[in-house]
């Protein structure tokens, strides 16, 4: 099985594979249809007899869901976290790893390997702390501390992969902006930082999915409904009086999309962070 | 479920000062902790449970009207039940507490009390004539205005008992009997929750009240496990053991919704629950919600009935905006308590008997077509012979004590012991009755 | 300027890891030396009281041992079923393109979607799961209501979820392995297991080494998964110590001890990443 593309495959190979291949599909991808098609199916059809495609389509829970509940609010709030922990993480991670990279300092494998021991941190090792922290400065229960909460597990990502970019790009690229008269900040504004896009592009995308899909943070931090992301909202859905599975599919849906037409777009991307072993799931 | 405390850790400042200089640091990011509200001819600040939509909706039309017609603001904060108790604490600690808030726990109330924070109501209740077991007065006065009941009854399947020729059990043998009858293929007897969480605690143990266990004596001794109460306990034990066949798998796993949506979806063919089954079942599957009927919980020999009680309240806070807080509350519960009522019609079943007679109230459409469930609910919390309790409720008076055991959910794990862990029930019984000991001691 | 910039910058940096790492994880280690009743009382040090609490409880131990288990098998199931669909898909066939991405999909659902997800599939009525099961016969499957099963459950969704990464990194890998070596194996008469087992896997060892080791942390530190299937239960049969450390501080107000199980749990791993480094080194190019 391990051939490169360069084996003759008798049929029946060609028939195992095919027939692997669709049971991985059908493996990763039922549970996600099964969402979506949940979403769209009357109520009725759910509470009875639900086939495996629905009879007919309603849209019916996407109007609930964002006219008569906190939804919408929450779909801010996400959005919000997520993005200012982007923008920070890439302020934060480029200066870290570029000064790692390029200054001749002592232990600077320390600093490195000190981000990597960061990323292992169990998260409550972390959110203990940081709740108290919040409690005692009157941040508890807002956004800001979520994002905060978030830089602890996105900076030393950025910071790793970044270095790593860094560290392969030619150092003649930035003497020769310096000899043609630019400062160390213009050359590596003008010369390093275009040349980096596809590696601040891949820790854009992996903060923004670490942000985006984090519970475990936000339960501990956020109270009020008002400040809740929509995992948080989404979690406690279920836990409400009045079971709505049609407003948590569609609910579910509505914050899965968004990620798998990123992927579609950027999917490079995505294998590139990974293979790196960048992110943390 | 556990998302209880999200108090500040203020006092602890002095201590932790110098471990925690550098999260202070933290401040300098240019946010400041959110502003003191002025005081004096501040709004009314009312901290509201009841999340449904319909609620929600009545709270932001009558907080217009009531600016409207005296120029006080209201504003209403709408959290889950499980987040109300450490929001009002936390208000009181920060200096913004809110006037009147929603408490969905008799123990609750009482800490309140006993501290200082809410006054007494009587002026508001004392009109009128109450349901069982519902004021919880502390020497004569009473400190919340308790809207409804939530009282969880069985639910059961009149096409379902006329197809096998059933009738309404009186006993835990007949109980059972039912249940199985209707166990077929994936439609089932019954769904009762077992897990570790609010919904067992309020559903699954009226059986054992109705059998006439209690949590403690007089003197707030456990005696779950003395002579008397453990062959009870032991005999509910195997009863549920029997049960448990006949209900769909997840029983677990089973909240509020669960058993709700199971009832509605005509999937179980008993189940417990409050009011808001009709409303559901009105709205997603009539054809199910023409054939549910509701039967107290009875005892093992036919002797007794009972139902548990999920009661919420409101409470005033003794703050500088009381007197203004009980203006309102007394336009609230007079003027538009029945709009309330009705934002759950079924659900908010009435705690004052004044309001089962009152036309406004009986002319909503869900009100008339389902009197007769309603008049059964009605008798349950008038009938002195109908027990009313909840595992919050027990002892010899309001207190706090049982409130903890219901949060740590202690009843729930005698009943995982008996079913997943296989113990035997004695022995469930005497693990529940330790672990009550080492709460309560 | 141009002196200044990279000090400037290394000094944000240290600045900001002081803030956001060291300081709460200092903090952290700290408030595990503490007593407070109640969230609102004076905290007393308590010197190791806390730690001592903490070893001598049947919880903790019990908790230890389901984080094993549960780190464990997941990762040998991800590592196991990864590499198996990433040969699969390594091979050409029509439509390659379309299941390689479906099988990425998993990876970008966040944990409470695929919980969710999950829950409604098994619902022991309205599940599709159990109606197909029912449809062929077959007896319902009680997916949390025994002590296995729920580890099994906790430890499938887990699998589900975080497969696409070994996946795909090991399908990247793949595409790195010199097919000259492939010809020469096949040269010598070796069939596709012995060129999976002598020629593949030894060009993939430094990978694997890194994919088993992430993904052992991970699964070691993950707490959603389990706290919003089970919640850690039932009786205590999928509480693990994220579960543990998190209900000790907020739901029985102890954050001295929850602190103390995060700092023991912290070192456990580091002693376990420790040894795997031993048995395992990787080569460093820095």
């Amino acid at each position: 099985m391990t051939t490169g593309s360069t084996g003759r495959r008798s049929p029946f190979a060609s028939a195992a594979i095919y027939l692997a291949a669709a049971a991985i599909a059908l493996y990763s991808a039922f549970p996600i249809y099964w969402m979506i098609s949940s979403s769209l199916r009357p109520t009725q059809e759910m509470l009875t007899a639900p086939s495996l495609v629905p009879s007919r389509l309603t849209l019916q829970y996407y109007y609930s869901l964002l006219a008569q509940t906190d939804y919408p609010q929450q779909f801010l709030n996400s959005l919000v976290v997520a993005l200012a922990t982007v923008a920070i993480t890439m302020v934060l991670s480029v200066m870290i790893a570029y000064g790692v990279t390029r200054q001749r300092i002592r232990g600077k494998k320390a600093i490195v390997a000190g981000m990597l021991y960061a990323y292992m941190f169990p998260p409550l090792l972390l959110a203990i702390p940081l709740y108290t922290m919040f409690a005692l400065v009157g941040l508890n229960d807002t956004l800001l501390s979520l994002v905060i909460s978030h830089l602890t597990m996105t900076m030393p990502l950025g910071v790793w992969f970044l270095w790593g970019f860094f560290k392969a790009m030619p150092f003649e690229l930035e003497e020769a902006a310096m000899v043609d008269g630019c400062t160390r900040l213009g050359a590596f504004l003008r010369v390093v930082l275009p040349l980096s896009v596809p590696g601040l592009v891949t820790v854009a995308i992996f903060a923004f999915l670490l942000s985006w899909t984090d519970y475990t943070f936000a339960l501990v931090m956020i109270g009020s409904d008002a400040n809740k992301t929509v995992p948080l909202g989404l979690a406690s859905m279920i836990g409400a009086f009045d079971l709505r599975w049609g407003d948590i599919m569609a609910g579910s849906t509505l914050i899965a999309l968004p990620l798998f037409a990123a992927f579609v777009m950027l999917s490079r991307y995505f294998v590139q962070g990974l293979t790196a072993g960048a992110v943390k799931g | 479920m556990t998302d209880i405390t999200k108090t500040g850790l203020v006092t602890r400042r002095r201590v932790l000062q110098g471990a925690s200089a550098l999260g202070l640091g933290l401040a300098m990011t240019g946010v400041a902790a959110p502003a003191l509200r002025a005081q004096g001819g501040r709004p009314i600040r009312f901290l509201n449970c009841e999340t449904g939509r319909d609620t929600l909706a009545f709270f932001d039309r009558i907080k217009a009207e009531y600016e409207a017609q005296t120029g006080v603001e209201v504003v209403v904060d709408s959290v889950p039940l499980g987040e109300a108790f450490t929001k009002i604490t936390n208000g009181i600690r920060s200096g913004t507490p809110y006037d009147i808030a929603n408490v969905g726990f008799v123990g609750h109330v009482l800490l309140l009390a006993d501290e200082g924070h809410i006054v007494p109501l009587n002026e508001l209740t004392d009109p009128y004539e109450w349901g069982n077991n519902i004021l919880f007065p502390v020497d004569g006065k009473v400190y919340w205005y308790p809207f409804d009941y939530n009282l969880s009854v069985i639910y059961y399947r009149k096409d379902l008992y006329e197809k096998h020729g059933l009738t309404v059990p009186d006993t835990w043998d007949g109980f059972v009997a039912n249940c199985e009858a209707t166990v077929d293929g994936r439609q089932k007897g019954c769904l009762f929750p077992i897990g570790s969480n609010g919904a067992t605690n309020w559903m699954s143990f009226a059986f054992m009240w109705a059998e006439g266990v209690e949590l403690f004596d007089d003197a707030w001794n456990v005696v779950l496990d003395n002579e008397t109460m453990k062959p009870k306990a032991a005999a509910y034990l195997d009863f549920m053991e029997r049960l448990y066949p006949t209900m769909p798998p997840g029983a677990i796993q089973a909240d509020y919704a669960t058993v709700l949506s199971n009832i509605v979806g005509g999937t179980i063919a008993h189940g417990p629950y409050a009011g808001r089954v009709l409303e559901a079942a009105e709205r997603d599957n009539p054809a199910v919600a023409e054939q549910l009927d509701i039967m107290p919980y009875m005892d093992q020999s036919g002797q007794r009935k009972a139902v548990s009680h999920g009661y919420d309240g409101w409470v005033v806070l003794n703050t500088d905006n009381t007197g203004r807080a009980m203006d309102f509350m007394r336009w609230l519960t007079t003027d538009r308590l029945i709009d309330f009522l009705h934002t759950a019609p079924v659900h908010f079943q009435p705690t004052r008997l004044d309001i089962y007679d009152n036309d406004q109230w009986r002319s909503n459409p869900l009100i008339s077509k389902y009197s007769g469930q309603i008049e059964t609910m009605r008798r349950m919390v008038s009938d002195d012979s109908m027990l009313v309790t909840s595992i919050d409720t027990q002892g010899p008076h309001p207190d706090t004590r049982p409130g903890k055991v219901f949060e740590a959910f202690v009843m729930p794990e005698m009943l995982q012991d008996k079913l997943i862990r296989g113990l035997s029930s004695a022995e469930a019984v005497d693990r529940a009755a330790a672990r009550m000991r080492e709460l309560v001691g | 300027m141009t002196r200044w910039m990279l000090p400037t910058f290394l000094a944000v940096g240290a600045i900001a890891t002081l803030v956001l790492i060291v300081g709460p994880a200092l903090y952290a280690v700290s408030l595990s030396f503490y007593h407070m009743t109640s969230l609102t009382s004076e905290p007393v040090f308590v010197g190791l009281a806390k730690y001592a609490d903490v070893l001598s409880r049947a919880e903790f131990w019990n908790a230890l041992v389901n984080g094993i288990v549960y780190a464990g098998v997941s990762i040998v199931l991800q590592v196991v079923l990864g590499i198996g669909f990433a040969l699969i898909l390594h091979q050409p066939f029509r439509g390659r393109a379309l299941v390689r991405g479906l099988a990425f999909l998993p990876y970008l659902l966040p944990t409470v979607i695929a919980v969710l997800t999950f829950k409604w599939m098994v619902d022991g009525s309205l599940g599709i799961v159990t109606i197909l099961m029912d449809d062929l016969g077959l007896p319902p499957i009680y997916w949390f209501e025994t002590e296995s099963a729920a580890m099994w459950s906790v430890i499938l969704i887990s699998v589900w979820l975080w497969t696409p990464f070994v996946t795909t990194t090991f399908l990247a890998a793949l595409q790195t392995v010199p097919s000259q070596l492939y010809e020469a194996a096949r040269v010598d008469g070796a069939g596709p297991v012995r060129r999976f087992f002598h020629v593949t896997l030894p060009v993939l060892r430094p990978i694997l080494t890194v994919i088993i080791l992430l993904r052992g942390v991970w699964m070691f530190n993950k707490f959603d998964v389990i706290w919003l299937t089970t919640g850690g239960g039932p009786i205590g049969a999928t509480e693990h110590l994220p579960i543990l450390s998190y209900r000790t501080a907020f739901a029985l107000f102890d954050i001295g001890a929850g602190a103390a199980i995060a700092t023991i749990s912290f070192l456990f791993l580091s002693l376990a990443v420790f040894l795997y480094f031993r048995a395992f080194p990787m080569e460093d190019d820095a």
